[in-house]
């Protein structure tokens, strides 16, 4: 499996510049903002670092990027702005034999058989700032969860770190942004709670919610699929269709945009865009700005809506970073949208877009993207090469 | 007058108003503020003084400048971490150096001028107010209206103010009393410690902004017009289209008081402590005497601007503190209702707008509400150098009838 990185860079989490790390003279932008996908080293460097080629997953914060390698010897390497230079790169001791992890800007979360373990990413410590132990579920009970979920909850992005779940929610996954909470049940539904000031929680409305609620506008469509960016919140269908909610101050939602407009308009840039966009598919709720002779923007979705992506195509995975939103479909190919000031869009370009886009090239290298994750700036696709080229 | 010195020094000044060196420049955060962020900082200050291209160091200003920006963005604004607030300061600092370092073309201080503004609206002090000091800098660098266009908009303003229309009579009985010049004590015993409303006359005649420098659309555009404020758009708060964006002063009064655009909803500089941002402004002002008769001193009085055209509608509401309302130019109708009869008021239920009334007050659904033409008020047209005392959490409606300017004091 290969993996390609684009977007925000400044850590070197994509690629390592050697110049990025003087941080002084020459034009760093093309490095800092890696606009066209480029492969994550996969050979072993002179230190030995661990190989991408092996099955592997990534989790990516603001700074940096980590490796999980699920095999006889799994660990986690690290990327970007780490500690000391001696370690980028390296499987982390600390790592060895765990089975899932989770990355934010200060902490890397690590799962373990009959524990979990909290380490603090800014200090150099001997051991976990936080730990707890775990008793791992009878086998009966179906595939394990992957973090944050874990047996009887959830590790939450700020202390208490462990929150309890009601198991009659059937949790099968979880999403977190630092606001927002968003729970897939084995049946198919979805419920939100958290912080919905932006309309994140789909509900309706702006208020916040303490506890799980149902988003009763999607009930009797079991979801598949779940993702959250900063603000907003998307989900896959059973079929392959995808309901986005929450902030579009970036187009995020892939819905008309009038910040982004504005901001296009100020750069007087190239961009075409569909300024007659068929706004039909969404049932627009909540606040809108419009003016009768122009098409009607959206800020704010506070209910979900259906979003299309043209040519039609079933999305297989999505997932989001602060404000954009990234999606494989099930024929191989990856779409992007929102905002694109660090090139985490993959077009080749640091621009936004309120439409989703096919990084194209994949196409062109006829490679299929098999999954997709997303860093808070930037945008991490696994591929597969293609030998038939795609249909 | 237009002096002689050219962007070109303009570095050299803003220059001397920064730290000397890397060293005494500091760049101390709160736990809160994480490592990487801390490094990115680092990294611009680094190339604030040693050599660096524009491009990297716009980049990396930008870099801390769109971090903290999510973060003032994330939770609710009370919550944000004031470290988060000064990051986002710092980065604007980072960004104003940047721009202004290599002769900058006008357009270059036009958005340093607005980088320094987002600093102090959205930012938290650093260094001693320093985008204060380097916006006054950079206001110096910033083209003023010549002298015929102040002239033809003056002449635009007086033909605008003959158009008016009519302003309500306010019948006797209703009306709120007026009294001129009342002692301390006088104003303590019959109206603040019974909480009853009245309009203060002769108190404010002294203002420099109704004496020395009156307060006029040029004088605005003069001492204000290239800063960036905040301005709701729309009818009124409550209604679904109503928003806020961020607008120069010279945007605002083009777009909003002459509709120059053909721009759609009314635009209203409405609850801004622009005071603070915009200090030249502040000396033109002075909080009524009748504060000292508060608990807190001058620093807790919040001093808000209220500045629009005529139409601007602040819907029926109550607000937790007394209230001062001066008004400088033009004048309001305003309607008081006494906190007693809440129950014939219909508050909203939610909690964002529970201090706000369902009613439209001149024009209210007797279907839905139809307690509320039993409930009593008292009226006034607020004229230049009256002061409204609005008691605390007494309901007030107030509507602008021509362009206007007001100044609240929020006291205690």
């Amino acid at each position: 499996m290969r993996w390609f990185g684009f977007g925000f860079n400044a850590f070197g989490q994509i690629r390592v510049h050697e110049k990025l790390m003087e941080g002084a003279r020459g034009d760093a932008a093309n490095d800092v903002k890696v606009s066209g996908p480029t492969e994550l080293a996969s050979k072993a460097d002179r230190r030995g670092c661990c190989c991408l080629k092996t099955a592997c997953q990534i989790r990516a914060s603001w700074s940096r990027r980590a490796s999980l390698h699920f095999d006889s010897d799994s660990c986690v390497c690290l990327a970007g702005f780490v500690s000391s230079e001696a370690w980028s790169g390296l499987p982390l001791r600390e790592s060895r034999g765990c089975r899932d992890a989770l990355i934010s800007e200060s902490c890397l979360t690590l799962a373990f058989s009959d524990r979990l373990e909290s380490w603090d990413l800014q200090k150099e410590e001997k051991t976990p700032s936080w730990s707890m132990e775990i008793t791992p579920p009878p086998e009966s009970s179906g595939p394990s969860v992957g973090l944050p979920l874990v047996p009887g909850g959830y590790i939450a992005t700020k202390p208490p770190l462990y929150r309890s779940l009601s198991p009659q929610l059937r949790a099968k996954s979880l999403a977190l942004s630092s606001e927002h909470a968003i729970l897939l049940s084995a049946s198919g539904a979805v419920y939100t709670w958290g912080l919905g000031s932006h309309g994140q929680l789909g509900h309706g409305g702006l208020s916040s919610e303490e506890e799980p609620r149902a988003v009763e506008a999607l009930l009797g469509m079991p979801m598949s699929c779940i993702a959250t960016g900063s603000w907003h919140t998307v989900c896959i269908s059973d079929g392959g269709d995808l309901y986005v909610w929450g902030w579009n101050e970036s187009g995020q939602l892939g819905l008309p945009s009038r910040g982004l407009r504005k901001a296009l308009q100020q750069q007087s840039s190239q961009q075409t865009g569909a300024l007659h966009q068929d706004v039909g598919t969404s049932p627009a709720e909540g606040p809108q700005e419009g003016e009768q002779h122009e098409e009607v923007f959206i800020s704010i979705q506070a209910f979900p809506a259906l979003l299309d992506i043209t040519p039609s195509c079933e999305i297989r995975s999505v997932s989001c970073g602060c404000r954009h939103t990234a999606a494989v479909t099930t024929t191989g190919d990856l779409y992007t949208w929102g905002w694109g000031d660090y090139g985490q869009l993959g077009h080749q370009t640091l621009i936004s877009s309120d439409e989703p886009q096919r990084v194209e090239f994949f196409r062109e290298q006829q490679m299929q993207v098999a999954d997709v994750v997303c860093g808070s700036w930037n945008t991490f696709a696994a591929v597969v090469k293609d030998e038939v080229s795609c249909s | 007058m237009k002096t002689v010195s050219s962007t070109a020094t303009l570095w050299s000044k803003i220059s001397a108003a920064l730290p000397r060196d890397e060293e005494e420049f500091p760049l101390q955060f709160g736990d809160k503020v994480e490592s990487s962020v801390v490094e990115m900082l680092k990294r611009c200050r680094r190339q604030l003084y040693s050599d660096a291209t524009a491009a990297s160091r716009m980049l990396n200003a930008q870099i801390v400048v769109d971090v903290s920006w999510e973060k003032l963005n994330t939770g609710t604004w009370r919550h944000v971490d004031k470290e988060w607030r000064r990051v986002y300061s710092c980065g604007c600092l980072f960004k104003v150096a940047a721009l202004c370092r290599d002769d900058p073309s006008a357009d270059e201080v036009v958005q340093a001028v607005r980088t320094c503004d987002m600093g102090l609206l959205m930012g938290a002090d650093i260094m001693d107010d320093i985008l204060q000091v380097i916006v006054r800098i950079l206001q110096g660098e910033v083209r003023k209206p010549t002298e015929l266009e102040e002239e033809s908009e003056h002449t635009e303003v007086k033909r605008m103010k003959t158009e008016i229309p009519r302003a309500p009579v306010i019948k006797e009985e209703l009306a709120i009393p007026r009294i001129k010049c009342p002692s301390l004590e006088s104003f303590s015993t019959n109206y603040l410690l019974p909480l009853k409303p009245v309009v203060l006359e002769g108190t404010i005649g002294h203002w420099p902004a109704l004496n020395e420098h009156p307060w006029s659309i040029g004088y605005l555009r003069s001492v204000a017009g290239c800063r960036t404020v905040p301005v709701e758009v729309g009818s009124r708060y409550t209604d679904e289209g109503w928003s806020q964006t961020l607008l120069t002063v010279n945007e605002f009064i083009d777009r909003h008081i002459w509709n120059k655009e053909g721009v759609k909803g009314l635009g209203y500089l409405a609850q801004h402590q622009l005071f603070d941002q915009i200090p030249e402004l502040k000396e033109d002002i002075r909080p009524p005497d009748y504060c000292c008769l508060g608990e807190g001193d001058e620093d807790d009085i919040t001093v808000n601007a209220w500045f629009g055209p005529g139409g601007t509608v602040s819907p029926l509401h109550q607000d937790p503190q007394q209230n001062f309302l001066a008004q400088v130019v033009g004048s309001k109708y305003i309607r008081l209702y006494s906190p007693e009869d809440t129950d014939k008021l219909y508050p909203h239920q939610s909690k964002l707008l529970h201090n706000t009334s369902q009613v439209e007050v001149e024009n209210p659904d007797a279907e839905r509400f139809p307690e509320f033409a039993r409930a009593p008020y008292l009226e006034c047209v607020l004229q230049p150098g009256d002061v409204l005392f609005i008691p605390v959490r007494h309901w007030h409606y107030v509507r602008s009838l021509e362009l206007s300017f007001s100044v609240s004091f929020w006291w205690s």
